[in-house]
């Protein structure tokens, strides 16, 4: 194919699309912005429901042992968990509405409540 | 050039280059796809040659044949497939229009194939995703897909704006009468 050469015009669709994309991108992709509370569940009943502006450290008891929960400015994680795999500490901080983080094999989990909550359901 | 020719002519071209572009929109509706609303748009290429060497009314003409008669005989004629696929050539006439008459008005900004494949291809994705939005799944996750929709219409319509480059530069150069295959 022959080297490609734009015209003054197709160069300013070009540049126009490429705004637009990048318009698009951030007005769809953005995030909900901060969820300001979360539920933490033991066994699939709401065991506490935090404020994440109010930083506390939370031990939660499930069937395994002793979970811990930090609230930090806005934000929460699992500190600790006596899960084998620790798939819910390594989760992170979540401050995100919807965000979740779940150790199943102590049975708690927790989640940033939203009122428009990014995902509807999450399988694992 | 397309000064001159008479309507009758014009109507024979129309119908060629349409039935051109449904056997191309047909041969396409076959390829397994990886999303939906995502299809290489080949046939659009037509469209943009025709808009390229015979103006923009023309272009209509057979971008609106090729969805109508290809639903009817692929047999998805005012099936939701149909509606999406209408919508789209719908958005991307009325775009390209816009453009033609831009590159009328200010030929020092006169837009070509590459241009038009692109903006083309934006629009007929719009407005196959409003319709979808709007009638089919009125859902705000669908909403997510839009601008990752949107960069694969902007890749397959470079694509096709260089293809109709390459078809013009091969049609500009062929005997007049025809090419013999």
């Amino acid at each position: 194919m022959s080297r490609v050469k734009l015209s003054r015009g197709d160069a300013v669709v070009w540049l126009l699309a490429a705004i637009l994309l990048v318009g698009l991108y951030m007005v769809f992709w953005q995030a909900d912005g901060h969820g300001a509370e979360a539920v933490v569940l033991v066994n699939g009943k709401r065991w506490a429901r935090l404020d994440l502006f109010q930083n506390q450290d939370l031990d939660v008891p499930g069937p395994l042992g002793h979970s811990y929960i930090q609230v930090r400015d806005g934000q929460v994680r699992f500190v600790d968990s006596p899960c084998p795999n620790k798939l819910c500490v390594h989760t992170g901080w979540l401050n995100q509405g919807g965000e979740v983080a779940i150790c199943l094999p102590n049975k708690v989990s927790l989640q940033i409540l939203a009122s428009d909550p990014r995902f509807d359901t999450i399988n694992f | 050039m397309s000064r001159t020719i008479q309507t009758a002519r014009d109507d024979y071209l129309i119908a060629g280059f349409a039935a051109l572009a449904i056997t191309i929109h047909i041969a396409e509706s076959a390829l397994p796809s990886p999303l939906p609303g995502i299809k290489p748009g080949l046939a659009n290429v037509v469209t943009l040659v025709v808009l390229c060497r015979y103006g923009w009314q023309m272009a209509a003409w057979v971008s609106l044949l090729r969805v109508l008669v290809g639903s009817v005989l692929i047999g998805t004629f005012l099936l939701p497939t149909f509606f999406l696929s209408a919508a789209g050539a719908l958005a991307s006439i009325v775009v390209l229009g816009l453009l033609f008459a831009v590159s009328r008005a200010l030929p020092g900004w006169a837009v070509g194939p590459s241009g038009y494949g692109v903006a083309a291809a934006l629009a007929h994705m719009s407005g196959q995703f409003w319709v979808a939005y709007t009638v089919f799944i009125p859902h705000s996750g669908l909403l997510t897909l839009y601008p990752l929709l949107m960069t694969l219409a902007a890749v397959l319509g470079i694509v096709s704006g260089l293809l109709t480059r390459t078809v013009l530069t091969r049609l500009n150069n062929a005997p007049p009468g025809g090419n013999p295959v």
